[in-house]
């Protein structure tokens, strides 16, 4: 088997990268609130990226488990302990049959992610094993956990190869203040200058309705030029409605597909995962990026990640000789020498 | 013809607006314009969501040559190719018009100052267009073209109606697929499931098909009901006449 839930904490449910492809009908793709954080964790226990693995909320559940596996956290800061014992976080680490992990309360954020190896033995529904909770459905019987529901491993490792590599440094972002990047629009044109400028020159404050579906924030009131209806239109994540009454919502993993509110702008996806660590209180302030400039930040972050994934799979540990590479821009050759870093 | 707005909508997805109106012309620009981004299968373009008047592109910029795609959006949306559209489609979608399973028909019925079997007829006898999916999986936005009932919203939501329910205001209907909060009136309910999640495509309908209520009686209800529980009804589905 697996694990059993000893604990459920707050709100902890099954989720992989999303269940895609059925916007046109109305499903809106759910899965992880902090995408990097849970691409992390599966990377940290070997596994792609988009495994299912757990996010919990502000409170971790307590598992006990009925399998040896390797497990890694990440995601907002906890202090979780091994059977008493702290444990640590970004770091990849083995558990053994009536081990018990305690994964208790999240200091700063709000979403942790658990990550085993093999992944989670619940069935695939439309392809995916991200829980929808609203629509009921995926992953565990389609709701959040409970004590004593017990959760089985697809493919558990005892112990993986490079234990020592399965670390990262990383900090989600808690600051209270948070800058979130935003392209302007699809309907920035249905705002006065004025609104513009008070929205993304305002200080909002996540109120106590932030979810998964969503987060509503509360701030100086943005001006429209007549109202903020729209004829109903295609919704992403990360899509910040702004309803006639001027208060900003920003629309998250379990959204709805089509929404009939203007959309003043959208977070960038880089930045998706600093509003997934937002809970009641925190505060935003928004700044304008172009679109080139999101892609840019995405790049980025993907390397990162891919520079992860090597890091944790070179071939060979002790190797660090420099490396010698060739590399033709617009017709120059050059030779960059790659020097492995102690840290 | 030609006419179309573009915006970024994030990093990940644009949206291409038609004419600002609800209307079959535009709604099938909408639809020949998804057709054909289909057919330009052009890498890193995720799902395509139609809705009114706009469609809604994911991409991938991980993936996507972001030119491309606009330049392929240009081309089809300036001349959306309405004479490739697959024919039109009409699926029965079986009502029980009576007693608890239709709430708010007698109220409906002094609204309008109309009998209960002349409201059903109404309701019953004409094609509805299926504009688009939404707010709830496999969720209709439909509207019949003719006789639009005179009422808007009840004045008082209700907190929670059963899935199944078929819900009204002026010429929309909308098949309520699981339960949920809802301000319209309840003409009747269906025993078909708009969304079933143990088939292979769990969505009954589609955007761009019509539908048509067909009055059935409790008896028929309670075996349709059976079938589709067992995972054995098929709605009659045939193409509509021109």
């Amino acid at each position: 088997m697996g694990f059993v839930v000893e604990q459920p904490g707050i709100l902890t449910t099954v989720q992989d990268e999303g269940r895609y492809g059925y916007e046109q009908f109305g499903m809106s793709p759910s899965g992880p609130m902090d995408l990097e954080s849970f691409h992390i964790a599966n990377l940290l226990v070997g596994n792609p990226k988009g495994e299912s693995a757990l996010e919990l909320t502000i409170m971790g559940p307590t598992l006990r488990f009925t399998k040896a596996n390797v497990v890694a956290v990440t995601g907002a800061p906890l202090s979780p302990k091994l059977n008493g014992e702290s444990c640590p976080m970004n770091q990849a680490f083995s558990v053994s049959e009536g081990d018990e992990l305690a994964l208790g309360a999240v200091q700063g954020g709000c979403r942790a992610y658990v990550a085993f190896a093999g992944g989670l033995d619940v069935p695939e529904v439309m392809g995916s094993r991200t829980t929808a909770l609203q629509n009921k459905v995926g992953g565990f019987q389609g709701r959040r956990l409970e004590k004593g529901d017990e959760i089985g491993f697809r493919a558990p490792a005892a112990a993986l190869p490079h234990m020592e590599r399965r670390r990262v440094e990383r900090k989600v972002e808690t600051a209270p203040v948070r800058e979130i990047r935003v392209i302007l629009g699809p309907q920035e044109d249905r705002f006065t200058k004025e609104g513009i400028d008070t929205f993304l020159s305002g200080t909002y404050t996540v109120t106590k309705d932030f979810n998964r579906m969503g987060c509503r924030l509360e701030g100086p009131v943005i001006a429209h030029k007549e109202d903020g209806n729209i004829i109903s239109d295609g919704m992403v994540t990360g899509a910040i409605q702004v309803p006639t009454a001027g208060q900003p919502i920003i629309m998250l993993a379990e959204r709805q597909t089509v929404g009939g509110y203007t959309k003043i702008a959208t977070v960038i996806s880089a930045d998706l995962p600093s509003v997934g660590q937002c809970k009641a209180g925190d505060q935003i302030r928004f700044r304008a990026v172009e679109v080139a400039e999101a892609h840019r930040i995405l790049r980025e972050k993907a390397r990162e990640l891919e520079a992860l994934t090597e890091r944790i799979n070179a071939p060979d540990p002790e190797a660090k000789a420099p490396r010698c590479y060739r590399a033709t821009v617009n017709g120059l050759t050059f030779t960059i020498t790659l020097t492995e870093c102690d840290d | 013809m030609g006419v179309y707005t573009l915006h970024h909508v994030g990093d990940q997805a644009i949206l291409v607006e038609f004419e600002p109106e609800i209307s079959i012309p535009v709604s099938r620009k909408v639809s020949a314009l998804k057709q054909a981004l289909e057919g330009c299968r052009i890498p890193g373009v995720g799902e395509l969501v139609p809705t009114y008047r706009a469609l809604l592109i994911h991409y991938d910029p991980l993936a996507t040559d972001l030119d491309a795609l606009l330049e392929a959006v240009d081309r089809c949306a300036k001349n959306p190719d309405l004479s490739k559209l697959p024919k039109a489609m009409v699926t029965e979608i079986p009502v029980l018009y009576e007693g608890e399973y239709a709430l708010d028909l007698e109220e409906i019925a002094k609204i309008e100052n109309k009998t209960v079997e002349e409201i059903i007829r109404i309701h019953s006898q004409s094609d509805y267009y299926v504009y688009m999916l939404g707010f709830a999986p496999g969720h209709p936005y439909t509207a019949r073209m003719e006789n639009p009932f005179s009422f808007k919203r009840r004045s008082e939501p209700r907190v929670k109606i059963p899935g199944g329910s078929i819900v009204v205001q002026l010429a929309l209907s909308d098949i309520i697929p699981f339960d949920q909060p809802c301000g319209w009136n309840i003409i009747g309910t269906t025993p078909v499931l708009a969304c079933d999640y143990r088939k292979a495509n769990p969505f009954l309908l589609r955007a761009g098909q019509w539908i048509r209520h067909v009055p059935i009686d409790k008896p028929t209800f309670l075996e349709i009901k059976r079938q589709v529980e067992l995972g054995e009804y098929r709605c009659r589905t045939y193409e509509k006449e021109a």
